[in-house]
């Protein structure tokens, strides 16, 4: 058996007295599109911060493709790409001048970078533009480069936070397709959103975070069947996500409460 | 519903503990109490400031009543009043302030909102002082006589009343030209003509000082009566015509300020009003035409010979930054400037001074570089996450943004050279040795130490922004101490090769110095890597804060 393409092993992260993951063991395949979920403030951020070597870890190990984080950093970000939270884009280049940049970071030639960032930037419907400027672009548009940024250099394992927020329908059918095929060939794919929809339809497995844990983990059929640790659903009964979702992060007390001014 | 009708009190007393809230919310964080700890000193400086100025106005006014000689009232109404309106637009107007229209989003009415845009945020350093300095006038008048208290009283109430309105208008105004990138940059473009102005007005100055006085007189007479039918000459105009028994004149200037006031309010009326209806303060940001062409080729970014990609990479991003900020062309026109300046002033340099004009400018030039050196990825924002997570180390990161700044300091030093080169003469060559020995001192001690404060203490800057955009507190003061120590070696250095009549010897002192500096340099390089992966979560948070 491969060694997973995600591995991580106590990984604990506190800021003064406040524990944001705690002793998070995950464990993800390679070609695994992965959907990492949780409430707001549950540590999925801090997490893929952590995998992407945005944050250092109070305690616990990573391994990414089987290279340790604390020892191997520069190799394991050579194969990664990420999508961080704040997308880190130049507001003040230009996509292609972004992408460019963001190709000859990874390594590439200066001729493969200029094919790929064109290729890039039709692919995502961004090449009508060339000398607009990244601050003027909408979010989407953003979201769009910032992917495009991430997969320039053909990553092993990609990691996306909430890549699909603001991407309009179109552009969010042509991204899950991209992610759906490089999962084909083999790229594991590390991804947290909150629309358990887009989860549900895209992802392979799943871990839920809650309040810095790990709750849940395993394949969806696993989740909605029950038989996984943490899962107080008799065997056998299927759910959908969401419900398996709210039943593991304690969301039921929410859908029942009332506030009777409420018209 | 009971209890859905919230009076106009309420609702102002809800906005100022919201207010206050704010402010007792920012002292949890350090720079929070520092803030207020510097926000202490500035009170202490405006509060001497304000009764310094007042006492000193007070004195002036005295004499004015004293002596009779109150057609120069005028003059200290009028320096009020420019400081009133320009210091608030210096220091706020390039800077993105926060939408104070979010509060429509509550029910509150017209009046309402008129009166909280109005008094909100009025109280500034400009009313401060503004006001106290009319109180000082109002005193120094009514201590000369008396029965002209009421009159100054009058006057200053109706100019107070007309500046706090005026300045509204102008900061609401400002506000919703800022609210797009587009004219924020527009701005910063007028502002940096506004600086060449201030800099090119003393040698203008100088060079038509040798006019006869009764022509600069004839100028100033043609004015006068323009000056006398504006609010500071109304203000005047009130108590001299008081003075000279005139009541009904003095009236109706004070009248004339209160039809001046109701101008800027009924302006101001006009901004809020279309707020009101619904317009955003961002709606100044009009979507533009897309520039389309199909199939545009992707250029290949730049490769400079011996340095790999990477740090090509990072010298092209830093230099197209560069290229599209209002303050780094600033930067690049400032030593032509400052040869300008010089030209100005040329007849007051003699002989040998003339040499010393290409080391200054030198000088300068470095000085306006350490703005970008000492916060370097200030302007990468939120871009700076990307650095983290490529396979690149910061060193080499670090090392292309200082390749990318050294670029732009020769450029600086060879436009200054060409600019003294053709303005005066060309430097000596035992000038130029010394001009390069010292830079190449005070260069990498400045890029060493600013590479340091850039990850120990960054600061989000927009490059695009003028005004109260600074780098942190403790950057300002480390900064200050370099500049304090490699401008006192350059002063020493040139002391002793003039005082020994051998600059070579100088120059010799300041290789041999920057040798060391620049090994320093290289030794703090080596370390940059560990020390921004230890800080990486300050650089995030800090440089990801809006």
């Amino acid at each position: 058996m491969d060694s997973p393409a995600i591995l991580t092993e106590g990984l604990t992260r506190r800021f003064g007295d406040f524990t944001a993951v705690q002793d998070v063991n995950l464990s993800v395949a390679p070609g695994q599109f992965y959907g990492f979920l949780g409430p707001n403030g549950a540590g999925k951020s801090t997490t893929i911060k952590m995998l992407t070597g945005l944050m250092a870890p109070t305690a616990g190990r990573m391994q990414i493709l089987g290279l340790d984080l604390a020892t191997h950093l520069t190799e394991v970000k050579r194969q990664i790409g990420v999508v961080p939270e704040g997308m880190a884009l130049f507001g003040r280049l230009t996509g292609s001048e972004y992408l460019n940049f963001a190709g000859r970071m990874y390594g590439l030639d200066r001729r493969t970078t200029a094919q790929r960032a064109a290729e890039l930037l039709d692919f995502m419907e961004l090449s009508q533009q060339p000398h607009t400027l990244i601050t003027d672009y909408s979010h989407g548009m953003q979201k769009k480069l910032a992917m495009a940024a991430a997969v320039i250099h053909g990553p092993k394992v990609l990691f996306l936070d909430e890549p699909f927020e603001g991407v309009d329908a179109v552009a969010s059918g042509t991204l899950k397709a991209m992610l759906q095929r490089m999962t084909a060939r083999g790229v594991t794919i590390f991804l947290t959103s909150h629309v358990l929809e887009i989860v549900e339809r895209l992802c392979t497995y799943v871990g839920i975070i809650n309040n810095g844990r790990l709750v849940a983990q395993g394949s969806l059929d696993e989740l909605r069947s029950g038989v996984v640790a943490g899962s107080a659903t008799p065997a056998g009964e299927k759910m959908t996500l969401e419900e398996f979702f709210l039943h593991t992060v304690g969301g039921s007390r929410a859908a029942t409460q009332e506030l009777s001014w409420l018209g | 519903m009971a209890g859905l009708n919230p009076t106009l009190g309420a609702q102002v007393r809800v906005i100022g503990f919201l207010r206050w809230r704010l402010f007792v919310n920012s002292l949890r964080s350090v720079r929070g109490r520092l803030n207020l700890v510097s926000r202490a000193i500035a009170g202490v400086l405006v509060l001497g400031a304000g009764l310094g100025g007042g006492i000193a106005l007070g004195a002036v006014a005295w004499g004015m009543t004293n002596e009779h000689q109150l057609n120069w009232l005028a003059v200290p109404f009028w320096l009020i009043f420019l400081f009133w309106q320009l210091f608030p637009v210096m220091a706020t107007a390039f800077t993105q302030n926060i939408d104070a229209s979010s509060l429509l989003r509550f029910p509150l009415s017209y009046p309402g909102y008129f009166f909280v845009r109005l008094i909100y945020g009025a109280l500034d350093i400009a009313t401060a002082l503004g006001m106290c300095w009319c109180l000082g006038l109002v005193a120094g008048i009514s201590a000369a006589d008396l029965s002209l208290a009421p009159w100054a009283l009058l006057a200053v109430a109706a100019f107070v009343i007309f500046n706090l309105s005026l300045a509204r208008m102008i900061f609401v105004w400002i506000e919703h030209w800022l609210s797009s990138r587009r004219s924020r940059e527009v701005m910063g473009v007028l502002f940096l003509l506004m600086m060449i102005c201030f800099q090119v007005a003393g040698p203008v100055l100088g060079r038509y000082s040798k006019w006869a006085a009764p022509q600069r007189f004839a100028v100033l007479a043609k004015l006068l009566p323009l000056e006398r039918v504006l609010p500071p000459g109304l203000a005047a105009g009130v108590i001299e015509k008081a003075v000279q028994g005139q009541h009904s004149s003095a009236l109706l200037s004070a009248a004339l300020i209160a039809f001046y006031t109701a101008g800027a309010l009924w302006i101001l009326h006009g901004r809020l009003r279309a707020q009101y209806r619904g317009e955003s303060a961002s709606a100044g940001e009009k979507p533009r035409a897309l520039a389309v062409t199909n199939g545009a080729a992707i250029r290949r970014g730049w490769k400079l010979p011996l340095l790999s990609g990477a740090i090509s990479a990072v010298f092209e991003k830093e230099l197209r930054y560069f290229s599209r900020s209002g303050p780094m062309v600033f930067t690049l026109v400032m030593p032509v400037i400052m040869v300008f300046v010089l030209w100005g002033g040329r007849r007051a340099l003699m002989g040998q001074q003339m040499n010393f004009v290409f080391p200054i400018g030198a000088a300068y030039c470095l000085l306006v570089m350490t703005n970008i050196v000492y916060n370097s990825f200030g302007a990468d924002g939120g871009g700076v996450q990307f650095f983290l997570f490529s396979p690149v180390s910061f060193r080499q990161i670090t090392a292309a943004k200082n390749l990318a700044q050294l670029t732009i300091l020769a450029l600086d030093v060879c436009i200054l050279w060409l600019g003294v080169r053709l303005v005066f003469h060309a430097p000596p060559m035992r000038v130029i040795a010394l001009t390069v020995a010292w830079l190449l001192f005070a260069t990498p001690i400045n890029f060493a130490i600013g590479n340091l404060l850039s990850v120990y203490s960054p600061k989000r800057i927009d490059y695009a922004v003028f005004g109260r955009q600074r780098a942190s507190e403790t950057t300002i003061l480390v900064s200050l101490g370099v500049q304090m120590t490699v401008l006192g070696v350059g002063a020493l250095a040139l002391f002793l090769g003039r005082r020994y009549h051998t600059m070579w010897a100088a120059t010799a002192m300041l290789a041999t110095l920057a040798l060391f500096s620049i090994t320093a340099y290289f030794l703090l390089l080596a370390r940059v890597t560990r020390i921004a992966l230890a800080r990486r979560d300050v650089l995030t948070t800090e440089l990801f804060r809006a």
